[in-house]
């Protein structure tokens, strides 16, 4: 690794951490392993930001122009971080922890032996491939290829835009309206590799792969899991093989709307548990990028939105929005649509036929039994997932009173249940279902809350067992000092 | 005691079943199989590319022209339906070759019928010809294809000699299905582009059960066994129960990371120890790719000029572009239906057949439309014209 590349990898690390830091200076286990994972992949979308901010004129030395911005940052973020640790918070009380048995030594060695194994094989395989899955390269790394290679940016317009020249210099694609965030943060790679070198493009989603592991170790840590329990789930997380796949033939948003969403839900639970603003404030910036990662992040920060709202009412206001809703579709039925203004999709017409999305076209509603079979096999035939879609459905049934306990648990359940329904809406009810017959679409939206969906799982089973409604969480950590 | 080995005895029979189930077993079917048909390699006929026999192997050492190779041999009264099971034994085959098995029926004479198997690596591979649904009737010729695996393996460095041993053909037998069933469960499958999508259907003809309900079954009806024989509290039965889906978890994990291994192993024999400039090159469309590089040469030295690809594939159009980059181009069909292109643009064709140059009318003509054009490059199957309006 050249030195140009080590600075290009340590300096958006760096500044992702220190503004995790600052973000959130209370003391808690597992800290420094959470600090570490939501930098990682904060930093390499701040490094992004910074291209695209001071590098549309020469993308060729992204270093040389967005690099001093993001190093300024990673210094003011560096000192907000050490000064708000001194009035920080008292620390977190870390869960009773047993002094480990010879046999459990063994099972965590393996664990984290075989997560090393996989991962040294995915890093291999991002250092070694050209960028091969399809929308890799169409989708992803065509803005980025062009504004890198051409030396500067160039907008990506329609076709229709692009023929009429409009502008000049524009460029067109079939994912021409796909955000561009990881475009960027791929031109600032590669002026950090000095050519287009595709695996070193692509090895950030190696980072983000790491970053998503020590994230939920150490949240899960300040969640009430202890060490055993915080690093056999994260075997649990790592083991799942589709997950492991988008790190190895990198290129694909999903695994970032996957940890995005698997970050913001874990920071919004510590809010729910310890009333912790700076973790609501994590929480939101991670659901907030979601839309600037893939265009199904709206959807995401959506459902995210609504149930931490959801979650914010009084039982009064809760039932005032239920009845809102019920009259908004009330209207619909009688009007026949209902216009949204959705952020990164446009006006979106949803009718009782048809839901009309400005930029994807109009899905005709009409039930598609033929994609049941696509969906039930992608859940519990293939290999994609382990036993995952097994065991949650079970877990849920057997530990319903330890989810309805605790507060935390019953609003990830609601948002689970809600992304589910959507999908399950999204691959039978419109004509996304051939996508779900030929399995090209349904495994990667479903991956979107497979984090969350883990967190979930590990939150019911290291429940404590006699958990009853209305009793107070034992995981529950006292509230910050106002 | 009494109680333990009953609970034994009735947790095997569960998992035979299952197994079995799994396996398509014709439970009826004798242990061992009663006839075995084998073919020595050295009776087979090189077809296509070169070959030599080795005692009672077959050592294939090249390719064709297409870049495939095919050893068949003829043979008489073998009727489908007296055997189930495919043997099939290869020494030192690369990682980069995908295997098909390959007959013809006597009733059908002009149709070969390929189905692709899996991967034959190092000992014996068994394919459930039950599950192949154009075996059937009497067969006249059977035999072997090689070639650079789909999607995957770049054709210029895909082949490397190799031996093969022996094929033999089973009755069915409760053996061959059990190797079937362990063929296709613990085999491994090369990436393809629908791996970032899904894993698990594959190009097999033959698509083998499914690991996981069948796993699933089995582990589950065997709890429920052990509950109910040895007369298990809840409380241990809920623990038992965690240690089954972390045994089954575990295992279900060991699989994947062996065919996580092995399909690694195939993106080190073609790409390891080579520069990027080296590995770049050694994509699997490395026709698409050389194509690109002489559309570049060429307009490196014109204008920049709005371009519109060509060609009948999807796949090859949008990686023609991908790869023709920072060249300014779209496909034209996305192009159609909207306005005309400017009088400067270029259109890149490739092989295409619904699309060519129509030289009375100076036009390229395709899909019911006509642009005025005139060829100004030309290199193998990359063709470039200047767009000069409506014919």
């Amino acid at each position: 690794m050249t030195p140009a590349l080590l600075f290009a990898w340590l300096l958006p690390v760096l500044c992702g951490v220190a503004a995790y830091c600052a973000l959130d200076a209370r003391a808690a286990p597992g800290r420094r392993v959470a600090s570490l994972g939501y930098g990682v992949v904060l930093g390499l979308l701040l490094a992004a930001a910074a291209t695209s901010a001071f590098s549309r004129a020469d993308t060729a030395h992204a270093m040389r122009t967005a690099g001093p911005w993001l190093a300024g940052f990673a210094v003011l973020v560096g000192a907000l971080a050490w000064w708000r640790r001194r009035g920080a918070a008292p620390r977190l009380a870390a869960a009773p922890g047993r002094k480990m048995q010879k046999w459990t030594i063994v099972l965590v060695g393996a664990a984290l032996l075989s997560l090393a194994w996989r991962s040294w094989l995915a890093l291999r395989e991002i250092l070694l491939r050209p960028t091969y899955p399809w929308d890799a390269w169409d989708a992803w790394a065509v803005k980025s290829k062009t504004w890198y290679l051409l030396g500067h940016y160039a907008p990506f317009v329609s076709a229709r835009d692009w023929l009429a020249q409009h502008p000049p210099d524009a460029y067109t694609g079939p994912a021409w309206s796909y955000p561009p965030s990881l475009a960027w943060m791929q031109v600032w790679f590669a002026g950090a590799a000095g050519e287009w070198i595709e695996p070193l493009l692509n090895l950030p989603w190696f980072g983000l792969w790491l970053g998503l592991l020590a994230a939920h170790y150490g949240q899960w840590r300040a969640l009430g899991l202890s060490r055993l329990q915080a690093t056999l789930s994260v075997y649990v997380l790592g083991s799942l093989p589709l997950l492991a796949v988008h790190v190895a033939l990198a290129g694909y948003a999903d695994l970032w709307i996957a940890t995005l969403l698997g970050l913001a839900v874990l920071s919004w639970l510590r809010w729910v548990e310890q009333r912790d603003p700076n973790q609501l404030v994590i929480a939101i910036v991670c659901a907030l990028t979601l839309p600037l990662i893939k265009l199904e992040g709206t959807i995401w920060l959506l459902l995210f939105g609504a149930v931490v709202a959801y979650g914010a009412m009084s039982r009064r206001r809760r039932k005032l929005v239920a009845a809102a809703i019920v009259l908004l579709l009330l209207v619909m039925a009688i009007v026949g649509k209902l216009l949204l203004p959705l952020y990164g999709l446009g006006w979106v017409n949803v009718g009782t036929h048809s839901i009309d999305v400005p930029i994807l076209g109009r899905l005709p509603i009409a039930w598609h039994a033929e994609a049941l079979g696509g969906l039930l096999s992608s859940l519990f035939a293939q290999s994609n997932w382990h036993l995952l879609w097994w065991l949650t459905p079970l877990l849920v049934v057997w530990r319903w009173p330890a989810l309805r306990a605790r507060e935390a648990t019953r609003l990830l359940g609601l948002l689970l249940a809600a992304g589910f329904a959507f999908l399950a809406f999204l691959f039978l009810a419109t004509d996304a279902a051939r996508w779900a017959e030929s399995y090209t679409a349904f495994n990667r939206l479903l991956m979107h809350i497979v984090p969350a969906t883990v967190t979930l799982c590990v939150l019911l089973y290291c429940a404590p067992r006699r958990a009853r409604r209305g009793r107070a969480s034992a995981f529950a950590a006292p509230p910050v000092p106002a | 005691m009494m109680r333990r080995a009953a609970c034994a005895l009735l947790i095997a029979a569960i998992w035979l079943l299952v197994l079995g189930s799994a396996a398509h077993l014709r439970w009826t079917a004798p242990l061992l199989p009663q006839q075995v048909r084998g073919f020595d390699a050295s009776a087979f006929q090189v077809v296509m590319g070169a070959g030599s026999e080795d005692g009672d192997s077959l050592r294939v050492g090249a390719v064709g022209e297409d870049g495939s190779a095919l050893q068949t041999v003829r043979v008489r009264q073998l009727q489908a339906r007296e055997f189930s099971s495919l043997r099939y034994r290869f020494d030192g085959f690369p990682r980069t070759l995908e295997l098909s098995f390959v007959f013809r029926r006597a009733d059908a004479p002009d149709d070969v019928q390929t189905v692709t198997v899996p991967w034959p690596g190092d000992g014996w591979r068994t394919l459930d010809l039950k599950r192949v649904p154009e075996w059937h009737g009497e067969i006249s010729e059977l035999g072997f294809a090689e070639y650079a695996t789909p999607q995957i393996a770049p054709e210029s460095s895909a082949f490397r000699p190799f031996r093969f041993d022996r094929a033999e053909l089973w009755s069915a037998s409760w053996r061959g299905s059990f190797a079937a069933l362990y063929t296709s469960w613990l085999g491994y499958t090369p990436w393809a582009l629908l791996s970032i999508s899904a894993l698990g259907p594959q190009r097999e003809v033959a698509q083998p059960a499914p690991l996981i309900p069948f796993l699933v079954l089995g582990a589950a009806l065997s709890l429920l066994a052990a509950a109910l024989l040895l007369r298990w509290s809840r409380a241990r039965l809920l623990r038992n129960a965690v240690v089954a889906v972390a045994a089954v978890w575990a295992l279900l994990d060991l699989v994947w990371l062996e065919d996580f291994r092995a399909k690694h192993q195939l993106t080190e024999s073609v790409y390891a120890g080579k520069s990027w400039s080296e590995r770049a090159s050694l994509v699997p469309d490395q026709d698409v790719r050389e194509a690109a590089e002489q559309v570049r040469s060429y307009l490196a030295t014109q204008p920049p000029h709005q371009l519109l690809v060509v060609s009948d594939s999807k796949y090859v159009f949008l990686r023609l572009i991908y790869q023709m980059l920072p060249l300014n181009a779209v496909p034209l069909e996305q192009a159609l239906g909207l306005r005309w292109p400017r009088r400067d643009a270029r259109f890149v064709v490739y092989q295409s057949e619904q699309w060519h140059y129509d030289e009375a009318l100076g036009a390229l003509v395709g899909g019911g439309r006509a642009f005025a054009v005139e060829p100004v490059f030309e290199a193998g199957e990359v063709r470039v014209y200047k767009f000069r309006g409506m014919p």
